[in-house]
Formats: C-alpha cells, sequence, structure tokens
C-alpha cells in the first residue's frame, strides 16, 4: 500500500515543472545565504580592522567543524518558507482542479490521500534536508584548517533537530493548504502569521510573563520549533544565560515539536475524513 | 441482480434538501439514466454513491455490497467536469487513474485513448485541451480497464455534435457488450437515446423511474370541443382513456400510444347526443410529457 501511495504521488510530482522550480531555488538559497553569512564574516575576521580581529578571537570560525552544523541549521531555518511553498501548492492543486475527489473516486480512501501528502512532505523535508547537511558539511570543510574525525560530528545531532523543525513547519503549512484550499491566500496568511504576528506575540508573551507566570510563547506553533535551534554559540556568548537556558531547553521542544506535528496529522486525518468534497 | 442500490438517501446544505429520501435500483447490464433538471440532485446523487459526499441518512450498496473503497475501483467514473492534473499529459494522467484504481495496464491506456479519438493528441498537456477534449479525456480515464459498471455524469457536456454521437454510440456499443452504465443527464433526448431504464429527480425526490418507454413513453391526445357543458363526464366513462384535462384549447383526452380512433370517439359522442365541433389529434412531445412529469410533483 505504502509503495502505491509512493508511487502515485511520484507519479504527480515526476512532470511537474513548477514542483522541481521551487525545489531547485530551495536547493539554491541554502548555499546561497550561509555562502553570504560566511563570506561576510571571513572577509570582517580577514580583514585589517581590529574590530574584525577581536571578533575572530572571541567568536571563533562559526562555519568550522562542529559549530557549521549549527550555524547553518541556524541560518537556513529562516528559509523554510520555500518549502512551504512547494507544499502548500502540492495540497491546493489538488482542490482547485478538483483531483483529490478524482483520487477518491477512483479507489483512494480518505486516509490514503493524507497518506500520500504526509509522505510527501516527509519527502521534501529529507530533500532540503540534505541540501543543509550539503552546505553545512561544505563550509566546515573549507572553514576548518585541520580536520579531525573526533570534533566532526560533534554537533551532528543538529541535522535531526532541522529535519524535525522542518518537517514541523511544512506540517503545519500542509494544514492551513487543506484548510483554506486557495493557494494565495494560505501563502499569505503562512508568511502573514510566521514572520509578523507569531514574532509579535512572542515579544507580548515575554513581556508579560512574570504576569502570566510563565512564558507561554513558547507554545506558538512556529516558536515551538523554532526554539530547537538556538541562536549559534558565536552570537550567543553574548548573553550565556539565555543561551544555556535556550539549549538546555531542546529536549523539551523536541517533545512539544513532536506532538504538534502529530496533532496536526491527526487534525488532517480528521478534517479531510469528515469534510464534503 | 442489481448493481446499485439505493435506500431512503437524504442530503441537506443547510436548509436546502438535495435528496429527499431516494430510493430506486440500478439493475445489471441496463443503461441507466438518471434524469432531472438542473439542480435536481443527480449530481448530489453521484457523488453520494462515489463517497464523495456523506448522506445525512439511508444506504447504498454496489454489487450488493456495503461500499468500500475496493468497490469504487471497479467503477469507470466521470464525476461533473474532468479532474485531472492539469500539467500532465493524456497519458499521465491515465498513468495515475491506473495507480490508483489498479484498473488496465499500458496497452490499454494507448487503446482507452483511441477509443474516444485522443490519441494523436497523448503527449499534449491536459491544459492545452478544449473542453471537448478534457471530457474525452475523462471519459478515457473511466474506460481504462474496461470496468464492468460505469458512472458517467453529463458525458456529453461540452462535446460537439459528432463528440455527442460518437460518445452515445460507444455508450450503446458498451451495454451491448454486457456493461452497466449510470448516466445522469438533463437532457431527455440524450437519455431516450441511450438509456433503457430512467430515474426522474426533481427537487431532490424521485418522481417516477422505470423503463424508459413506461416512465416516458409518449402518448395519444385528442383535444375535443363541443356546445354541451356535460362532455368532460362523459368522456372520464370512454373506454381506455387514461385521463382528461379542460385546457384552453379544448378537452384534452389522453390514451396509450395508438390505442384511439378519432372515429370511434366522435361516434360515441354523437349516440350520446353530444355534437363534436372539433376532433384534433396532437401527438405530444416527449418534452411535453417530462415538464408534465416535473410540474405535476411540484404542485
Amino acid at each position: 500500500m505504502i509503495k502505491n501511495i509512493f508511487y502515485t504521488e511520484w507519479l504527480k510530482v515526476r512532470h511537474y515543472r513548477a514542483f522541481w522550480v521551487l525545489l531547485s531555488i530551495t536547493a539554491i538559497s541554502f548555499p546561497g545565504v550561509n555562502a553570504i553569512a560566511y563570506f561576510a564574516f571571513k572577509n570582517a575576521a580577514e580583514g585589517p580592522s581590529q574590530g574584525g580581529q577581536l571578533m575572530k578571537m572571541l567568536l571563533g570560525n562559526p562555519f568550522a567543524f562542529p559549530q557549521t552544523f549549527h550555524t547553518t541549521a541556524y541560518l537556513s531555518s529562516f528559509f523554510a518558507f520555500i518549502p512551504a511553498v512547494v507544499v502548500i501548492m502540492l495540497i491546493t492543486n489538488e482542490f482547485q482542479f478538483k483531483t483529490h475527489r478524482q483520487n477518491i473516486i477512483d479507489g483512494w480512501q480518505k486516509h490514503t490521500f493524507i497518506w500520500g501528502k504526509f509522505i510527501s512532505v516527509m519527502l521534501i523535508t529529507l530533500i532540503v534536508t540534505i541540501f543543509y547537511m550539503a552546505v553545512a558539511s561544505t563550509l566546515g570543510f573549507i572553514a576548518t584548517k585541520e580536520v579531525e574525525n573526533a570534533v566532526l560530528y560533534e554537533k551532528a545531532y543538529f541535522m535531526l533537530l532541522f529535519a524535525l523543525q522542518l518537517f514541523s513547519q511544512l506540517s503545519v503549512a500542509f494544514l492551513l493548504g487543506l484548510l483554506i484550499r486557495k493557494a494565495f491566500i494560505a501563502y499569505g496568511i503562512f508568511i502573514f502569521y510566521g514572520f509578523i504576528i507569531e514574532n509579535m506575540l512572542v515579544g507580548l508573551f515575554k513581556l508579560k510573563a512574570k504576569k502570566l507566570g510563565y512564558d507561554y510563547g513558547h507554545f506558538l506553533p512556529f516558536e515551538i520549533s523554532d526554539r530547537l535551534i538556538p541562536v549559534p554559540p558565536a552570537i550567543g556568548k553574548f548573553n550565556e544565560a539565555d543561551y544555556k537556558l535556550a539549549m538546555d531547553a531542546i529536549g523539551q521542544h523536541v517533545f512539544y515539536t513532536l506532538m504538534l506535528t502529530f496533532l496536526v496529522w491527526i487534525l488532517a486525518f480528521y478534517i479531510y475524513k469528515k469534510r464534503d468534497l | 441482480m442489481f448493481i446499485l442500490e439505493i435506500n431512503n438517501i437524504s442530503k441537506a446544505y443547510g436548509k436546502i434538501k438535495a435528496l429527499d429520501n431516494l430510493s430506486f435500483n440500478v439493475p445489471e447490464g441496463s443503461v441507466f439514466g438518471i434524469l432531472g433538471p438542473n439542480g435536481s440532485g443527480k449530481t448530489t446523487t453521484l457523488s453520494i454513491i462515489l463517497d464523495v459526499l456523506q448522506a445525512d441518512s439511508g444506504s447504498y450498496k454496489w454489487f450488493g455490497e456495503s461500499p468500500h473503497a475496493g468497490l469504487r475501483k471497479r467503477i469507470g467514473s466521470l464525476l461533473e467536469t474532468p479532474n485531472l492534473y492539469h500539467y500532465l499529459t493524456a497519458v499521465q494522467n491515465l498513468r495515475i487513474t491506473q495507480s490508483i484504481s489498479g484498473r488496465g495496464d499500458d496497452r490499454d491506456i494507448e487503446k482507452v485513448l483511441k477509443q474516444v479519438n485522443l490519441h494523436e493528441r497523448k503527449n499534449y498537456r491536459f491544459s492545452t485541451y478544449s473542453l471537448g477534449m478534457k471530457q474525452r479525456l475523462a471519459i478515457a480515464a473511466a474506460l481504462l480497464g474496461d470496468p464492468k459498471v460505469l458512472l458517467l455524469d453529463e458525458p456529453t457536456n461540452g462535446l460537439d455534435p459528432v463528440g455527442i454521437a460518437e460518445i452515445r454510440e460507444l455508450i450503446k456499443s458498451l451495454a451491448q457488450s454486457g456493461h452497466t452504465i449510470i448516466m445522469a443527464s438533463h437532457l431527455l433526448d440524450e437519455v431516450e437515446k441511450v438509456c433503457d431504464y430512467v430515474a426522474i429527480l426533481k427537487q431532490g425526490k424521485l418522481i417516477a423511474s422505470g423503463s424508459v418507454d413506461s416512465v416516458l413513453s409518449d402518448e395519444d391526445c385528442l383535444i375535443l370541443s363541443a356546445a354541451e357543458n356535460r362532455l368532460i363526464e362523459l368522456m372520464q366513462g370512454y373506454k381506455g382513456i387514461s385521463r382528461v384535462a379542460d385546457t384552453p384549447e379544448g378537452v384534452a383526452c389522453f390514451f396509450d400510444k395508438g390505442k384511439v380512433s378519432a372515429a370511434e370517439v366522435n361516434a360515441f359522442c354523437f349516440n350520446n347526443g353530444i355534437v363534436l365541433s372539433q376532433i384534433t389529434m396532437k401527438k405530444k412531445k416527449l418534452e411535453e410529457k417530462f415538464f408534465e412529469l416535473t410540474s405535476t410533483q411540484n404542485d
């Protein structure tokens, strides 16, 4: 059954040009943003100014092994909105052209259709994570003067954290697409909420944390998984206490993210099952 | 044996009752037409039996079994509009149908594309097709793997006259080779030409069902006029008459087709003391019968 779902989803995207164009943009944007950050740091650190020298001395090289996995994951995570376009497009297309309905008419059960999309989101996560791993490793080898196996993969667990964060955020994007069914509206809400509303709410909850007794902003849909990848140590050094707290909370947020993602998919299965197509 | 049994299905959209206790059975090997004006509940009925919509109450059975996804794979279906991937070609779209339904193989894809005259455009994207071509491709998808039951919602929608004739011929030839075809249409002419059974819906209610000949049978109608007022009363007692109506044209007397002679009616009236000033034989059109059925049930 899984093989059939996988094959059918593959048939849907195999010749879909927009899908491959957007994946290519993702593939370009990841090395692009990290390379820009890397060269900006390199120019500053190797420049003649005293500030640059001081920065190098204080921060080390955030792109060298093993820090590259953390730094690259942090920078790449800002670009989750590009694969989110792919996910929203894949689900809203099915509604726009009523092909999801035809899938059911032709013999799929409603839950089979959602499983198909679950597999697609997993695969997109896997592909994007591979892009990230390639970029992190490449920059690591470029930036590290002496590569020693012992430290090479010390922070490699960020690969899993990156994959979990991405899968969670793409799942939220999928749910939005499933609920709203119109690509532009779903994507608009995703961007507007993700970049503006949620950041405002996070700030607001932080301000009211004392009054409320807890910073509930941690539990907002994107913030839950954003906290899987705290700021890299190069930046964290400026506020070591907060950095340590953020690093210590990763384990908790793995649990919260898994719960949220599970809930999102349960909701997706339920909504689609109950909905008239 | 019935291929499809529908029992007391109801469905409402808010306050609007789309289907109201609908029941009918589709015999195996028949071409079964679901006929009704726009908004009568035809597509809602088909959507429910294809598990796209959920009925509020009632049940249905395919092949004598309670519905499940495996049964849908045995039915070639075209519901409402052609729902295919706009960025894929005809062949690529049919491969998806094949993968989901498990019906047919690559040779079947070639075969059905030839059947609907799309073979030459098989490698063109769906988005480049005209409405008629899209409809043909959707029919090809329904035909894939030669399912024994076909469910076609307005199958000639968007086709030109030649295309309409071809699809009707195709349906007839499939029926002759033992397929069961369930076809929804608002075109009376189409149902009359293609179907052997019909269910007529209006505002979600079944108003007539049975063989096309019995439901949409043509009637003979005699229009009579006379000075005497008791003409209606007299004609109600005439042997073989089905009903009498007072119309602006005169007294309309309905008989089963070929069962009345104007001379005999004239003689009957004369012998009973009524001299007819008018006796006109009027052939009733099928459309009139349909309008009569649907308007009668409305009152």
